[in-house]
C-alpha cells in the first residue's frame, strides 16, 4: 500500500497544502519545531482516527481555526503487493471544535462504525516516543500490541472491547462488596473474550520473537534481545479450551484477593510484553537493566516487527514513517538501521530529518522535501 | 413559557426525539384538526390511567393481571424471561410461544448500580418455587449484561431443580453471511445442529 496524495487543512501548524507523494516516498528536512513530525501525524491520523502522540482532537486544530481536515489517496490496499498498480481510494477524517464532531470516510461514505475506516491506511511510526514502550509500564507494552492485533488479527478488536466491557461491569461488582454469585456471573463472558485475546497476544509473541531477535542483533551489531509474552498465569498450550480452562483455575485461585482489593487481578489486563536480554541464560529484562541505546534498539525491533506483521497478514508493505529516527542512535546503529530496512522494507517510506546529511535511505535516492513554519516545499 | 414551548420541551423529553423535531411535531398538531391532537392526548391520558405493572409477571396490564396472565390457555409451566415489558411484545408477536413471562425490568449492571435486587428477581424465584414450573426460558439480549444475567438466573434457578434453556443465538434470517459480525458467525458455528 502507499501513500499517492495527501489534503492537509488547518491540522497543527500545516496550513492548508495538497501534495502529490511520490511512490518511492520522501525525506522531509527541517528545522526543529517547524512541523516535520505534525506531517507524520497527520498520516498516521488517517490510519487510527486519532493522535499517535496521545493528544485529543481539539488539540489538533491549528491555532484560531474551528476544525481541521484530511484526505489521503492510497493506492494498491487490497494485498497488491507491488504497491503500484491497485485502484486509488480515498480516505478522510475531519474534527470540529464545535460539537466535538469527528466526520470519517472512505470513498466519501461515512462507514456505519468507526472502527470500519480504521487501518485502510496501513504504516507503521518509528518515533522517539517508542522507547516508552520498552522502558514504561506494561500498559504502553499492552497498548502496543493491542494497536497491532487489532488492526492485523480479525475478531481481536470484538474481542478487547468485550473484555474491557465485561471487566469494568466485574469490578464494579466487587468494588460493591457483591455476593460472590452476583460477581461470578460476569465469568463466562470474561474468560470467554480474555481467553481469546491473552491466546492471540501469546501466539503473536511466539510466531515474531525470533525476527524480534534477529532485527535486535542486526541493528545492535553484537547482544540478542528476546521478546516473549508474560501472562499473569503459566499457559502450557496455546489452545483456546486450554487457555479457558487456565484462566477459570486462576480466577477460582485469586477469588479471596478479588475480595480484598475489590478488583479483577488475573487476565489479559496485567499481562505484559517482556522484552529482556540474554546474558549467561539468564533473561535480564531490559526495563530495568537496559541502556538507553539498547532500549531505543528494542524499540526499533519492535516496530520492525509490526511491519512484518502487517505484511504477513495483509499481504502488502506497510508504509513507514521514520520520525527522526536517527537523532538518538550512535553512528553504527543508524547504519545498520538503514541497511536493514533497504533489505527488508521495498514499501515506501517517508521519514523527516533535522539535517540533510541524516538522511541515507534508499541509497540517498529519496527525494527531498523541505519544511519551514508548517509549509512543504517539494 | 408559551403553550407551545412547553410542549415541545415535553416532546423533547421523549426517547428519539431532538428539539428540532420536536418542534415539528408542534406545529404539525396545530395544523391539523383539533380532534387529531385531542384524540392524542386522550390516548396518552387513558395509557397513564390504566396501564401498569401485571402483578404476576410485570408485563403491562390493564387490570391486576395482564393479557397473557389471565389466559386460561397459556402454558403455565413453561416461564419465559424477559429484560423488559416491551420484549414480552416482540416474543408475543411470533406466535410461537403459548408460555407465560416474567420481567425482570432491566438487567445487571453494577456500573448503573443494578444488582440482582434492582430487578423482579427474588418475584420470579417465588414463582419458580411455588407455581408448577417445568422449564424456564432466559431470553436476556445477547449483550454482555445480558448474558451475565443469564448466567446468574441459571445459576440461582438450576438448584431449585428446575430446567434453565437460553434462547439460541445465531445468523439473522434473511442475511449474508459475509455481512455478519465475527463474534456471531463464531457463536453459530458453536452452537450448529446436525441436519
Amino acid at each position: 500500500m502507499r501513500l499517492s496524495g495527501l489534503q492537509l487543512r488547518h491540522f497543527r501548524n500545516l496550513g492548508d497544502q495538497e501534495l502529490r507523494i511520490p511512490a518511492e516516498g520522501v525525506a522531509v528536512i527541517g528545522r526543529n519545531a517547524q512541523g516535520k513530525s505534525n506531517l507524520l501525524e497527520a498520516i498516521y491520523y488517517l490510519e487510527t482516527f486519532r493522535s499517535f502522540r496521545r493528544v485529543p482532537d481539539e488539540q489538533l486544530i491549528a491555532f484560531g481555526e474551528d476544525s481541521f481536515r484530511l484526505v489521503a489517496c492510497l493506492v494498491g490496499c487490497s494485498g497488491d503487493v507491488s504497491g503500484g498498480q491497485g485502484d486509488e481510494i480515498e480516505v478522510a477524517a475531519a474534527y470540529q471544535r464545535a460539537g466535538k464532531r469527528k466526520k470519517v470516510s472512505v470513498e466519501g461514505v461515512e462507514p456505519e462504525r468507526l472502527g470500519d475506516a480504521v487501518g485502510r491506511l496501513s504504516a507503521v511510526i518509528f518515533s522517539p516516543l517508542d522507547v516508552g514502550v520498552v522502558s514504561d509500564g506494561p500498559g504502553l507494552r499492552r497498548r502496543f500490541v493491542d494497536i497491532v492485533l487489532s488492526l492485523n488479527v480479525p475478531g481481536y478488536l470484538d474481542a478487547l472491547q468485550r473484555f474491557r466491557h465485561t471487566l469494568a461491569q466485574r469490578n464494579a461488582s466487587l468494588r460493591k462488596e457483591s455476593p460472590p454469585d452476583v460477581v461470578r456471573a460476569w465469568d463466562g463472558v470474561l474468560v470467554e473474550s480474555g481467553s481469546r485475546v491473552m491466546l492471540e497476544r501469546l501466539s503473536w509473541a511466539e510466531r515474531w520473537a525470533e525476527a524480534f531477535t534477529r532485527y535486535y542483533q542486526t541493528v545492535s551489531g553484537e547482544e540478542a534481545a528476546h521478546l516473549s509474552y508474560d501472562p499473569a498465569f503459566a499457559i502450557d498450550r496455546a489452545d483456546l479450551g486450554r487457555v479457558e480452562e487456565l484462566y477459570r483455575q486462576a480466577l477460582d485461585e485469586s477469588a479471596r484477593r478479588e475480595a480484598r482489593v475489590h478488583a479483577t487481578v488475573v487476565g489479559p489486563h496485567r499481562d505484559d510484553l517482556r522484552i529482556s536480554l540474554a546474558e549467561e541464560d539468564e533473561h535480564r529484562d531490559l526495563r530495568e537493566f537496559g541502556s538507553g541505546g539498547q532500549r531505543r534498539t528494542a524499540a526499533l525491533a519492535l516496530r520492525l516487527v509490526e511491519a512484518a506483521t502487517i505484511r504477513a497478514a495483509r499481504g502488502f508493505e506497510p508504509l513507514l514513517l521514520l520520525d527522526d529516527t536517527f537523532a538518538e542512535l550512535d553512528e553504527g546503529r543508524s547504519e545498520r538501521v538503514l541497511a536493514l530496512i533497504e533489505q527488508e522494507e521495498p514499501g515506501q517510506v517517508i521519514l523527516t530529518a533535522p539535517k540533510e546529511s541524516d538522511v541515507k535511505v534508499r541509497r540517498d535516492a529519496l527525494p527531498r522535501w523541505t519544511i519551514d513554519a508548517g509549509c512543504i516545499q517539494a | 413559557m408559551s403553550a407551545i414551548d412547553r410542549l415541545a420541551e415535553d416532546f423533547a423529553r421523549l426517547p428519539g426525539i431532538g428539539r428540532k423535531t420536536a418542534i415539528r411535531l408542534v406545529f404539525h398538531l396545530m395544523k391539523r384538526p383539533k380532534e387529531e391532537a385531542l384524540r392524542l392526548s386522550g390516548s396518552i391520558r387513558e395509557v397513564a390511567d390504566t396501564i401498569r405493572p401485571c402483578e404476576r409477571c410485570g408485563n403491562f396490564a390493564e387490570s391486576d393481571l395482564c393479557e397473557i396472565c389471565s389466559n386460561p390457555g397459556r402454558d403455565t409451566s413453561l416461564l419465559c424471561v424477559v429484560e423488559e415489558a416491551y420484549d414480552v411484545g416482540a416474543i408475543e408477536r411470533t406466535g410461537q410461544f403459548r408460555g407465560v413471562f416474567h420481567v425482570l425490568g432491566g438487567r445487571l449492571s453494577p456500573l448503573d448500580g443494578v444488582g440482582p435486587e434492582e430487578l423482579s428477581i427474588p418475584r420470579l424465584l417465588d414463582r419458580v418455587g411455588s407455581d408448577a414450573i417445568s422449564e424456564v426460558i432466559v431470553a436476556t439480549n445477547a449483550s454482555v449484561e445480558g448474558e451475565a444475567t443469564a448466567v446468574y438466573l441459571e445459576n440461582t434457578i438450576r438448584p431449585l431443580g428446575v430446567k434453565v434453556t437460553r434462547l439460541a443465538r445465531g445468523i439473522p434470517v434473511g442475511s449474508d453471511l459475509e455481512y455478519v459480525d465475527g463474534t456471531t458467525i463464531a457463536e453459530a458455528l458453536a452452537g450448529r445442529r446436525e441436519m
